[in-house]
């Protein structure tokens, strides 16, 4: 590609994610009793949108961008660097991506590709490293993609499964190793003090993280799922204090929503659970939808919301040797990535989260490309219909084309399940 | 109502560490020096307070135990039959109350141990632990020592298929060679039995066998946190009885995402505590209750320290936090 080819292509893109951006919140916007504290994050995607790259993000710090949740992010912090997920949900992006990349591949990676191949230029010297966890066979290849563009990549290497003491003892040396190379990647030092700080940071993150997913469970909800799906999205690149302190805000909010009697949709909206593929900004075609048609997501589980912080580190002792295997159990042991098998955990904390959170159905995004959540749909659509709740399976992508049947299908789920709920309260009374 | 909901909240945020920590210096301080107070609570206790030491408060079950079992068949249906009855009930009596806390939170020798831990600690040595295979099958030793020290103190007063009656140096075998008889006497300045016993062949191999012992458990500890404890045969035989205990763990199975930091804390380095979904009492034989899994769980009311059916302490997330927060920044 000359010169004169690829700036006009940056051009474009550009011009693309800006307009996809400013789409996907002015959605949000257009729902009625947004929490005031979400301006913050309005405001941050805002500024992604329009151009903001990672450094806006980092300040002086070194940059570790990560390809995945399973980049152990306190080793990152305690060498004093910003850890940045760089997944994408850009439809622009993935357009570039799609350029070079085969049409049956997974949009995150595609669009991530394509992120980082137009953006080579304004970012190739920001970042000190890609760390690519190898999970899917797609990231695996994105790394040799990734480093034949010339970037920086560590592949960092992860068991297929998580049951075995031999599976945990490879990841842990695997995390130990990453440590070391981390070091030198960044030019400083791990220490045990460091370590702790930064295990303390992300453990206070996901002590408002906790406070945050007990409130969105309370009836009548008081926060959209499409707006929390912004704030774990945030969580990506925003800078850790800032992001915790801006939840913070909401979360007390919230609170007095609570008190309050504040709600953002009708107490018999059903309540639903999200699922799979990662609904990463601006692609939250599905959530919207969901919520546009009167359904409220009450909880999710997926690997850019509610897993990024459901799980924390406790070390016995403040030493290296004690804490860097602790940290590296956090990110293999309660994983429930379709990548792992068996992956039974998924199956039982999706059980648990319908429970706890009460919900009447569960919407199952699957990414066309992504096989791993396509070939678990049928463990999942069976243990969920064991106990009755029904399940609607969408398969899609970054464009905007299939919104129209994707609307109509949504539609029809959730009035079937006020409809039973009807029923229900009939037979009741 | 709302009254006990706090209460039970601010326990839930305790550290029952150091709770644990107070409990254990209190019941050591008892056990080994109360006999200057003339206290004693008993000698049938389901610990080891050691007979040998002088001024023991109370003394362990298992040297009685094995005078009892050296007890001819002939005699068992009289009053010594029921004295080993009584005696056995008393034991169990005491033990259901705190049910295998007495290891975590009384024991004397475990104690010791975690004091020793104490220690690694402050000389950054790193806690060593057994791959799970090995685990499975040290684990398997404790129950051959309390068939031994049945076995044994029984050949002493009967004889097997015909075999000669063992000579009474072998008596209490598990006494000569517990590592308590060594070292808690030590704590009241009395170094005599820190020697080994050249009189009889039996006692000679018997107190030999207790040094090398002692010696183990020393270095032991100061490597794998509550070494000894995988081993001892008193673990063994409150296992029997622990599921009559009136307090308890257990498990919410549907509430673990197997995260692993249970196990991580566990000095007895008990996987199922982790990888166990399906049983609800989680008291495993190694366990000694001590609690340290309860305060690394995340999940509300995942594991849960019960008497009887009434929770006293149970894992929660705010108490989690709060925990690691102090941890964190202390
Ligand atoms: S297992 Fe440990 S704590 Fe329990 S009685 Fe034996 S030595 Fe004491
Ligand atoms: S700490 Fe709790 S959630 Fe984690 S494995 Fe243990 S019991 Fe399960
Ligand atoms: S399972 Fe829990 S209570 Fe039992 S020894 Fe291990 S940490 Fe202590």
């Amino acid at each position: 590609m000359d010169d004169e080819l690829k700036r006009r292509l940056l051009k474009t893109t550009r011009l693309h994610l800006a307009m996809e951006g400013e789409e996907t919140l002015q959605r949000l916007r257009e729902f009625s009793e947004r929490p005031a504290a979400m301006e913050y994050f309005y405001t941050l995607f805002h500024q992604l949108a329009n151009g903001a790259g990672p450094a806006a993000m980092a300040g002086e710090r070194k940059i570790i961008a990560t390809m995945c949740m399973q980049v152990p992010q306190e080793l990152i912090l305690a060498v004093g660097a910003h850890p940045l997920r760089l997944c994408s949900g850009a439809n622009a992006y993935d357009q570039v991506g799609a350029e070079f990349m085969p049409a049956k591949s997974c949009p995150v990676i595609r669009a991530t590709l394509g992120m980082l191949r137009v953006n080579q230029s304004l970012w190739g010297d920001t970042m000190a490293g890609i760390v690519v966890p190898t999970t899917c066979d797609q990231k695996k290849k994105a790394c040799e993609e990734l480093g034949d563009m010339g970037y920086p990549v560590y592949s960092l290497e992860m068991p297929a499964g998580k049951e075995s003491d031999l599976a945990r003892y490879y990841w842990q040396e695997s995390v130990k190793q990453f440590a070391v190379d981390l070091e030198k990647m960044v030019g400083r030092r791990l220490t045990a003090a460091g370590l702790r700080q930064a295990i303390a940071k992300v453990g206070r993150a996901a002590a408002l993280f906790r406070q945050l997913h007990g409130l969105r469970g309370n009836r009548p909800p008081i926060i959209l799922g499409s707006d929390l799906f912004l704030v774990y999205n945030a969580y990506f690149f925003d800078d850790i204090e800032r992001w915790s302190r801006a939840v913070e805000v909401l979360v007390a909010e919230l609170e007095q929503r609570r008190q309050n009697g504040v709600r953002v949709t009708n107490r018999r909206a059903p309540r639903l659970l999200f699922t799979g593929s990662p609904p990463i900004f601006p692609n939250f075609k599905v959530p919207v939808l969901v919520e546009q048609s009167g359904g409220i997501i009450v909880v999710d589980e997926s690997c850019s919301s509610t897993r990024l912080l459901s799980d924390s580190v406790a070390y016995d002792q403040a030493s290296l040797n004690d804490m860097v295997p602790a940290v590296a159990d956090r990110y293999l042991k309660p994983c429930t990535c379709p990548c792992l098998t068996p992956n039974q955990d998924r199956l039982r904390k999706l059980v648990a989260m319908a429970d706890e959170f009460a919900v009447d159905g569960v919407v199952y995004q699957a990414f066309a490309g992504c096989l791993p959540y396509e070939l678990e749909r049928r463990q999942v659509n069976e243990t969920l219909s064991e106990r009755g709740i029904p399940m609607l399976y969408v398969e899609t992508d970054y464009s905007p084309e299939d919104s129209g049947q994707l609307s109509t299908r949504v539609e029809a789920f959730i009035e079937s399940i006020k409809a039973r709920k009807r029923k229900q309260a009939r037979q009741q009374s | 109502m709302n009254s006990l909901k706090d209460l039970r909240r601010v326990v839930n945020h305790a550290s029952l560490g150091r709770f644990r920590f107070y409990v254990q210096l209190f019941s050591f301080v008892l056990l080994i020096y109360g006999g200057y107070l003339a206290i004693n609570v008993g000698n049938q206790l389901p610990t080891f307070a050691c007979l040998y030491s002088d001024l023991h408060g109370g003394a362990c079950y298992l040297l009685g135990f094995q005078h009892q079992m050296a007890t001819p068949w002939s005699q068992l249906f009289g009053g010594r039959g029921l004295a080993i009855l009584i005696g056995l009930a008393t034991f169990v009596a005491f033990f259901v109350v705190f049910n295998k806390a007495w290891c975590g939170f009384i024991c004397p020798l475990g104690t010791l141990q975690d004091w020793l831990s104490s220690l690694r600690r402050k000389l950054n040595i790193r806690a060593a632990g057994y791959s799970e295979p090995v685990f499975q099958r040290l684990s398997k030793i404790k129950y051959v020592l309390l068939a031994l020290l049945i076995l044994i103190p029984m050949a002493i007063g009967n004889s097997f298929f015909g075999l000669p009656k063992l000579g009474h140096d072998w008596g209490v075998p598990f006494c000569m060679i517990c590592p308590g008889r060594t070292i808690l006497p030590l704590f009241t300045g009395d170094f005599s039995q820190l020697a080994i016993d050249f009189s009889s062949l039996a006692k000679l191999t018997l107190t030999a066998l207790g040094l090398a012992i002692t010696g183990l458990l020393i270095i032991g500890s100061l490597f794998k946190p509550r070494f000894f404890c995988l081993f001892c045969p008193m673990s063994a035989l409150h296992y029997i009885f622990s599921r009559t205990g009136l307090l308890r763990l257990t498990k919410n199975g549907a509430k673990c995402t197997r995260c692993g930091n249970c196990f991580r804390a566990c000095d007895m380095g008990i996987r199922a505590i982790a990888d166990d979904l399906e049983s609800k009492n989680i008291v495993k034989d190694d366990c000694m209750m001590c609690g340290k899994c309860i305060e690394v769980c995340p999940e509300d009311g995942c594991l849960q320290a019960k008497v009887l059916s009434l929770p006293v302490y149970e894992s929660t997330a705010e108490g989690f936090f709060k925990r690691m927060n102090r941890k964190n920044n202390g």
